[in-house]
């Protein structure tokens, strides 16, 4: 304990901003893939699922290719055939969600074990270098810059992007039309079927959609954030996504925030470590944070729920 | 349920079994190997001397367990993904249990090791249902996350506290085993533990008081809150029953199976059990069954990849398979015109 006190300063400084902002991305990502479809009113537990699929597609077509934009491209089309399997299941053949999500799930692990074993005779993982990793963008007139360099300087395009995919769904939401009929499908579907909107039609848009990002999500996880794919890398990142989901009440911007207080709690753990913290409570501290987030704040939303209604009474 | 709608049921899993396999052929096929060999081979695996049918029935017991447990709060409306935290952390109170109480006479070691593990498992179900109760925290989440969890602070306690000091981490040997019937293979008495624990659970929920209570939350909780069912604390009852006989699995693994308690001994197997019991829709009478179909699957896919040269991670292929068939309620229907649609979509998948 003391030794954590002492360093203090080099556990807690500027560089833990972006440590923190690299270990959310994945799961933002995720919680964005699991925030559409919760528009629509399908919880989408199938996201982790989607992801790890979209990571096995990413690093076998970049190391085929040799590039790492056809790799992406290809997750994020594995991530609409996957999703697509959650949407038919549920939409058109009256799946539970949470059955059809888990059974996803264990398909995508299964799958890729599979492959692996059958395209690159590998067990575990698969490395090479010549999987063609998302590049980064450096920003050289910031790196003299003493704070702002330290913090915006290296940043893989991916982790640019997310910021633009936050903003640009919240626009999506709230201010287009596609948003107001995808919100009205999910909240009131009777209405909006009066309304003349195709329920269904929307409903398979948002999975698509929503399998994109999670085919994004694992392709950020296997070439960005790291340049490998092991069995099982997403290992819960996609069920922290769903939290974060819960959360921010899938509202991107707050759904992000909650994905930030993730990544702090793994980036202070990865650093506690060098002072003579288990691995294990290492490892385990952004789960425990992420349940206790989640409890805290839907004990929350729920208590300001009661007080709305007794003021109406 | 009367007589008919069950044979269905049998015929719609008949059905969804076929399928899948079928799947599973196209898989095997693509990899060039011959799909008769493999499933012949599998199935040898599974059954093919003292050995592989006690390793099966090995494997079957916690299945056994774990997919009933499912069953028993999928009845009550939760859906339990900690299965596998809940056997993890059910073997490791057996295990402490097992290696420090030696004071006690051994008859009641051994059950303190079952009630131990039952208590701390339906402890780890009693949180997560707790919070979906009093605060509508989705107990999916909550649940895998504490899977993960529980599996680093028992990977914590036999790499630190518990540890043998062995280079895989494992924990010091028990002082009560279970009786192994059938060596070299570690089938043990546990399985008979676990059928009459099925058993009493099967009554419970059909023949008494407390089962009803459990199939009313599980069907209209309104309703139940309206006659005077408190449906929270059923559904929690429920889920911490689910816990409880989990913890048991894992106490049958530590106390038969290894007789200490290794890192890592239950992964997959919480997942298989939630399988089981969601193929045939909770159906408890219905879930060993499946839970058998399963093991052997697991069981034999050894032997495939050792005697062909397809790996085993296929089968988890076609159990996944199977699952999301299972799930699409009105995919298969007993009529021309949904067989044909069930056709096109298997082309589409």
């Amino acid at each position: 304990m003391g030794a954590i006190i002492e360093n203090l300063d080099k556990i807690i400084n500027v560089s833990l901003i972006y440590a923190t902002f690299r270990s959310a991305t994945p799961i933002i990502f995720a919680a964005l893939c699991a925030a559409i479809t919760q528009q629509a009113n399908i919880l989408n537990v199938g996201t982790e699922g989607i992801m790890l699929v979209g990571a096995f597609t990413a690093v076998a077509v970049s190391y085929f290719t040799g590039s790492w934009v056809v790799g992406v491209a290809a997750a994020m089309l594995a991530g609409v055939l996957i999703a697509m399997i959650i949407g038919i299941g549920h939409i058109k053949y009256g799946a539970d969600n949470c059955a059809i999500g888990m059974g996803v799930n264990m398909l995508a692990l299964a799958i890729t074990k599979f492959l692996l074993n059958v395209v690159f005779g590998m067990n575990g993982s698969f490395s090479s270098p010549e999987i063609d990793p998302i590049p980064r963008v450096k920003l050289e007139f910031l790196s003299e810059v003493p704070i702002l360099g330290e913090i915006f300087c290296n940043w893989s395009i991916a982790e640019w992007f997310v910021i633009i995919l936050i903003i640009a769904l919240q626009f999506l939401f709230y201010k287009t039309v596609w948003g107001l009929r995808l919100r009205a499908v999910g909240q009131f579907p009777e209405a909006a079927k009066t309304a003349g909107i195709n329920v269904n039609k929307i409903k398979y848009q948002a999975v698509a959609f929503a399998g994109m990002i999670g085919g994004l999500a694992g392709a950020h996880l296997s070439l960005g954030y790291s340049t490998q794919f092991v069995e099982n890398m997403t290992s819960n990142r996609g069920f922290m996504g769903v939290a974060a989901m819960y959360f921010g009440g899938a509202n991107p911007v707050f759904t992000s925030l909650g994905c930030l207080l993730f990544g702090f709690a793994d980036s202070v753990g990865a650093r506690l470590q060098a002072y003579g913290i288990p691995s294990q409570f290492v490892l385990m501290m952004p789960y425990i944070v992420t349940i206790a987030v989640l409890s805290v704040s839907m004990a929350v939303k729920l208590s300001a729920n009661k007080k709305r209604q007794s003021s109406l009474n | 349920m009367n007589n008919n709608s069950a044979k269905a049921g049998f015929i719609r899993i008949l059905v969804t079994m076929l399928l899948s396999l079928g799947i599973g052929a196209l898989f095997i096929v693509g990899i060039g190997e011959n799909p008769i060999d493999a499933y012949v081979a599998l199935f040898k695996g599974a059954f093919n001397g003292k050995l592989r049918l006690g390793t099966t029935l090995a494997g079957f017991t916690p299945l056994l367990l774990s997919s009933v447990a499912f069953a028993v709060a999928a009845k009550a409306g939760a859906f339990n993904v900690g299965l596998e935290g809940q056997i993890f952390l059910g073997g490791i109170a057996a295990a402490y249990i097992g290696i420090n109480w030696t004071f006690l006479p051994k008859p009641i070691l051994f059950v303190a090791c079952f009630a131990g593990a039952a208590v701390v498992g339906a402890i780890w179900g009693f949180i997560p249902a707790a919070l979906k109760a009093y605060y509508n925290v989705s107990e999916v989440c909550t649940t895998i996350l504490m899977n993960t969890v529980a599996l680093y602070i028992t990977s914590y306690l036999v790499s630190g506290p518990m540890s043998a000091g062995t280079a895989n981490a494992q924990s010091h040997p028990v002082t009560v085993t279970l009786h192994q019937f059938m060596k070299p293979s570690s089938a043990n008495l546990g399985i008979v533990i676990a059928i009459i624990l099925v058993l009493l659970v099967i009554f419970m929920l059909y023949k008494t008081t407390w089962g009803y209570k459990i199939r009313t939350v599980g069907t209209n909780p309104d309703h139940a809150d309206f006659v005077g069912i408190n449906s929270k604390k059923v559904f929690i009852g429920s889920m911490m029953l689910s816990g409880a006989l989990c913890g048991i699995a894992g106490c049958i693994e530590v106390l038969g199976v290894h007789g200490y308690f290794l890192n890592n001994f239950a992964t997959g197997l919480g997942s298989n059990g939630m399988l089981a019991a969601l193929i045939v829709k909770n159906n408890v009478v219905a879930t060993p069954f499946m839970a058998f179909f399963l093991a052997v699957l697991k069981a034999g896919a050894m032997g495939m990849q050792q005697s062909t040269g397809v790996p085993k991670a296929l089968v988890d292929t076609i159990t996944a398979v199977f699952i999301i068939i299972a799930t699409m309620e009105t995919l298969i229907q007993f009529k021309e015109k949904a067989k044909k649609k069930a056709e096109t979509e298997k082309k589409e998948g």
